[in-house]
């Protein structure tokens, strides 16, 4: 079975942008691109993510500067299950968290899902992807799919 | 035998969909390491949560969340707060401050 970096590359669902300038709502937006563009999920998805973050402030940004953009599952506007790969050259910055601290990412993982089993698999990997502090600091040097790949080559996760 | 064997735990998060399952990953790899049985681990949004809370021993939310589980009875209910939702040195840690692991 193909592992979720390895579903990246296939699907092309991955961005490299610079960042600069740009807010973290444009940023979420973009990262979601990827996912636009073979129809995994309508072109107003980015919508409800961004208002799910308005209402519960920026807590899908994890420590290592990782942000998991998603909202629910079968949510209006996803068709398939996914993951939008996304590294900024730039910090986008997130404002604070509910103690005040600054919440920045330059890695994304955008998720959609519409269908459980797989979104679950999805999760799992995540996990161990988020725990693995080398594969992140390839994965945010990473600028092509080739790289991407070769990060986790290099670094694979432990499996469970 | 464990104190959280037989237990109902449940992770809360947003949508119920993200963080809260990465949460329940992490909670049963404590609980594996631990070897504790609880009854149930489920996870869901916290527009659900609350309700869902009073019938749960064990409730895991993001800190962000603390606030929709104000008023959960204690004495039923013990509320785990988690800065890093997918640590589960965290979650470990923190069920031994709350005494629920040895």
């Amino acid at each position: 079975m193909s592992t979720v970096l390895q579903d990246i590359v296939a699907k092309k669902h991955y961005l490299f942008i610079s960042g600069a300038g740009l807010t973290w709502q444009q940023a979420v937006k973009a990262s979601t691109a990827s996912l636009v563009a073979d129809g995994s999920v309508s072109k107003d998805f980015y919508k409800q993510i961004i208002a799910c973050i308005e209402k519960y402030g920026p807590y899908m940004v994890f420590e290592h500067n990782i942000a998991m953009p998603h909202t629910t599952e079968n949510a209006e506007g996803v068709y398939k299950t996914g993951i939008g790969f996304m590294v900024t050259d730039q910090m986008i910055d997130f404002g604070v968290d509910e103690d005040g601290e600054k919440k920045e990412a330059n890695i994304f993982f955008t998720l959609c899902a519409a269908n459980s089993a797989e979104h679950m698999n999805n999760i799992q990997q995540l996990a161990s992807i988020f725990m693995n502090e080398p594969l992140i600091d390839a994965l945010v040097a990473a600028r092509t799919p080739e790289e991407i790949l070769a990060a986790e080559e290099k670094y694979p996760c432990e499996e469970e | 035998m464990a104190k959280l064997d037989g237990k109902k735990l449940l992770a809360c998060c947003a949508n119920g969909a993200g963080s809260s399952l990465m949460m329940e990953n992490a909670i049963k790899k404590v609980m594996t390491r631990n070897n504790i049985k609880p009854a149930s681990l489920t996870h869901c949004a916290v527009s659900e949560g609350k309700s869902a809370a009073n019938s749960h021993d064990v409730v895991f939310c993001a800190r962000t969340f603390a606030k929709t589980f104000e008023g959960i009875d204690p004495a039923k209910t013990t509320l785990i707060l988690l800065k890093n939702v997918m640590s589960d040195k965290e979650i470990e840690a923190a069920l031994k401050d709350a005494g629920l692991l040895d």
